[in-house]
């Protein structure tokens, strides 16, 4: 197949999302779409799937013009695509999930379409581990994303589009992705890989294409890409700096005291969590997904009442058992998905930078001040666009999370709570966020930061407690020679240590 | 057979006989809500289907027809909610309101030439013998087509929903209407057919209570039933499977208040009969206090949260 994208433009009210982009694809190859967080990655390739219509341009397919209206004329044309968002359903069954879509299912599909068997195909080739019949509500991230490729995979495209599929896997989920695409492009197919990781471009591109501001600015061989041409490409001439946290002193004074909190959460609970943060320390807390992280952030952030125990910051009990103070400009919280839990999709910027301080707010709010202010702080922490009476709905997902961060961390909290706060955000809004954190350690908070990923624990934090099972497992100090000791009980040997 | 057989077996059967109309528009609202949108509108669905009805009935003296003609007419009504919620893409509560105003007045404008005629219901088949079975013998012989209809319609929607393709389609379209499109799907077409349906089988509903359940027309006659239906879709949690005995107890309420009131119980009539009202209100909240509405499909609760 060959896939020819010409002057390709999409507007959303006034931004200019995709800007007069010309790409090619070929069968057999890997093509990377690099750009930042809002680059118009996304949407370009949701108008290729026809999720959105281009205003203007061309798709031309194999020498056709073709025109894509829908995600079904997109299947028909040959494409398949597997979101970011995932699009299986998380309340049916994989096995529901995948008869669903699939062209030959019987019309009597029996009990949780247990007799549609044709789709299966796809996943038992990927996947044979990822139970059938589980609702895709109990699998983990990494079985999600398998059953959504699998799904694509069905109608047996000749093109397949991949939207960050890295971005939520684990090391050894992410390396059995990374042959899996190896192996469509032998097979012939083309793949389109979005991503801001420069290791997937190195683990399996041919091609490489970056996008910045809705146009493509660089494409060619990914041989001729090194990774410092590659991020200069993607994020100009800006500066770069490795972020890095101030050493703490032998002697800081506590700050925060978690104390004994129990809680329970959809899903997964704490049980006795006793954590000391002291202050301007970064407390990393590690463990497997789905081992109480959400509830511990919860809890801390004094969103969901514990069943026992306390938060006392500064001396006083902030939350506790049928007692909640306000947390506004004392605790900062960074929460998963800020999507869901922490913005108004529909209100525009100015008023969700206001969300947590609404009650200061004069009765009748000074509309152009608010906007002065809101437009200053997304300035600051490089919200694009930075425009105040836009609807936070229509970011994209990285400028998303930096307008939670800019909202949380811009005055002097007294505790941070951060849930994998740069997840979705691309290398310079990262970098860009740890220093704002650890900025703040710097100026006295204390800072409890949730992450899957170990490497930035170890580099940035001052200590490491585990999760496991909602207990803590144990704590040590971030250093290289505990990493066998933190592996150890996150998978639950608590006696390794010994070892 | 003792007087308490008697007395079980005909409370069952008008138990029965009352919750019939409501498991037709139940099951219609349940697959409305199930694909992930609201029709307020079934109360108005509901009166056109029993005047539409009726005036078949009494036209054409076949009380088939008159269930028909009610389906119909209850379609035909819907067909304007779906037009203005997925069409014009207006605010479904306030196309549901219009429409069940509509409802109310084209019934009551129709209909006003049909009040006090008399038409020929359904025949029952009492006579035939089983009166000797105790509980069963009066149940038997208390059954009308539009029971027997409505003991088939629940458990065969049901069935269709939960066990076959289009099924599933329909469910996956109220989980989530933008992974449907993902998937290929049509979730407008699949809403619109479930509206349509919903309409047609609360225009059923409504012919039943009018030309079997009570053999009369009046203006205004469903008194509330529709609204009630909306409300009791969560104590069915949204299943088909359940319809059948969320029926059920709002037809025994309304059975327990009229036998309350020929016993002569000293409690004000009007009191009495908002006893089913007051049953599905109580069920309802405790429903809703036990899981918190997650049993609801997910794009249903978008709905309601936005």
């Amino acid at each position: 197949m060959h896939l020819q994208l010409r002057s390709i433009a999409k507007r959303f009210g006034a931004i200019l999302a995709v800007d007069g982009v010309d790409l090619d694809v070929d069968g057999g190859e890997v093509l990377a779409l690099l750009g930042e967080n809002g680059a118009g990655k996304s949407t370009l390739m949701k108008l290729l799937y026809g999720v959105h219509r281009p205003d203007a341009g061309q798709v031309t397919i194999d020498g056709r013009a073709t025109r894509i209206d829908s995600p079904r004329d997109a299947m028909a044309s040959g494409i398949g695509m597997v979101f970011q968002q995932f699009s299986v359903i998380p309340a049916l069954t994989v096995r529901e999930n995948l008869a669903l879509a699939h062209a030959s299912t019987p019309w009597f599909t029996g009990r949780g379409a247990r007799r549609a068997t044709a789709g299966l195909a796809p996943l038992a080739a990927i996947a044979p581990d990822v139970p059938m019949d589980a609702r895709v509500s109990s699998l983990s991230v990494g079985q999600m994303q398998l059953v959504e490729l699998a799904k694509a995979l069905q109608q047996d495209p000749r093109l397949l589009i991949l939207d960050e599929p890295t971005a939520v896997l684990g090391d050894d989920e992410v390396r059995r992705l990374w042959s899996l695409i190896r192996g469509f492009a032998t097979r012939g197919l083309a793949v389109v890989l979005i991503t801001h990781k420069l290791a997937d471009v190195a683990a399996c591109a041919d091609r490489v294409a970056v996008m910045r501001r809705g146009r493509v600015v660089a494409s060619g061989a990914a041989r001729d890409f090194d990774a410092t041409r590659l991020l200069r490409t993607m994020v100009g001439e800006r500066d770069l700096a490795a972020p890095s946290t101030a050493p703490l002193p032998a002697d800081a004074p506590t700050r925060v005291w978690i104390r004994g909190l129990s809680a329970r959460g959809p899903g997964s609970r704490i049980d006795g969590v006793d954590l000391r943060i002291a202050r301007g320390e970064v407390l990393g807390i590690a463990g497997v997904s789905g081992h109480g992280q959400d509830v511990l952030a919860d809890a801390c952030a004094g969103v969901l009442s514990p069943d026992a125990g306390e938060v006392i910051v500064d001396g006083e009990t902030l939350f506790a058992p049928r007692q909640r103070a306000p947390r506004a400009g004392r605790v900062a919280y960074i929460p998963e998905q800020p999507i869901r839990n922490a913005v108004a999709p529909d209100l525009p910027l100015a008023l969700n930078l206001h969300l947590d301080r609404l009650h200061t707010l004069p009765a009748i709010p000074d509309r152009r001040r608010m906007e002065a202010d809101a437009r200053a702080l997304l300035t600051r922490f490089d919200v694009r666009p930075a425009d105040p009476t836009m609807a936070a709905g229509r970011l994209s997902g990285g400028n998303l999370q930096k307008l939670v961060a800019a909202r949380e961390l811009c005055g002097a909290p007294a505790l941070v709570v951060a849930s994998h706060p740069t997840m979705g955000l691309d290398l310079a809004a990262s970098a860009f966020l740890y220093h704002q954190l650890f900025a703040l350690a710097q100026a006295g908070s204390a800072v409890l930061w949730i992450s899957e990923d170990l490497d930035d624990l170890l580099h940035h934090a001052h200590r490491i407690a585990v999760l496991h099972r909602g207990r803590i497992a144990g704590v040590v100090p971030a250093d290289q020679r505990h990493r066998q000791t933190i592996g150890a009980w996150m998978t639950g040997h608590a006696d390794a240590e010994a070892a | 057979m003792t007087t308490f057989d008697i007395v079980l077996g005909s409370f069952l059967v008008s138990a029965l006989r009352s919750a019939t109309p409501l498991v037709f528009v139940l099951v219609g609202e349940t697959l409305v809500q199930r694909t992930g949108s609201i029709n307020l509108g079934v109360e108005g669905q509901m009166l056109v289907g029993a005047m539409a009805g009726y005036g078949a009935a009494a036209l054409w003296g076949d009380p088939w027809l008159g269930l028909v003609a009610g389906a119909v007419a209850g379609m035909l009504l819907s067909s304007v909610h779906g037009l203005l919620t997925l069409a014009a893409r207006a605010n479904q509560f306030a196309s549901g309101l219009a429409v069940w105003m509509l409802g109310f007045g084209l019934s009551a404008y129709y209909g006003a030439g049909l009040v006090g005629r008399k038409i020929e219901g359904f025949g029952t088949w009492r006579g035939a013998g089983p009166d000797s079975v105790p509980v069963l013998g009066p149940i038997v012989a208390g059954m009308t087509p539009t029971v027997l209809l409505a003991l088939v319609v629940a458990p065969a929607v049901a069935w269709w929903f939960w066990r076959t393709r289009t099924g599933l389609v329909w469910r996956a379209v109220g989980e989530s209407p933008e992974a449907a499109r993902a998937a290929g799907l049509r979730p407008i077409r699949v809403r619109l057919q479930a509206i349509l349906l919903g309409g047609l089988l609360s225009g059923l509903g409504g012919a039943a209570l009018s030309v079997d359940h009570t053999r009369t027309w009046a203006e205004g006659m469903t008194a509330g039933r529709g609204l009630v239906a909306v409300g009791l879709v969560i104590v069915a949690r949204w299943n088909p499977w359940w319809v059948l005995p969320t029926a059920l107890l709002f037809g025994g309420a309304e059975a327990l208040a009229l036998r309350l009131q020929t016993a002569d119980a000293g409690v004000s009539a009007h009191l009495l009969l908002t006893l089913p009202y007051i049953t599905s209100l109580a069920v309802l909240t405790l429903t809703c206090l036990r899981d918190r509405g997650q049993a609801a499909p997910a794009g249903l609760r978008a709905v309601m949260d936005r």
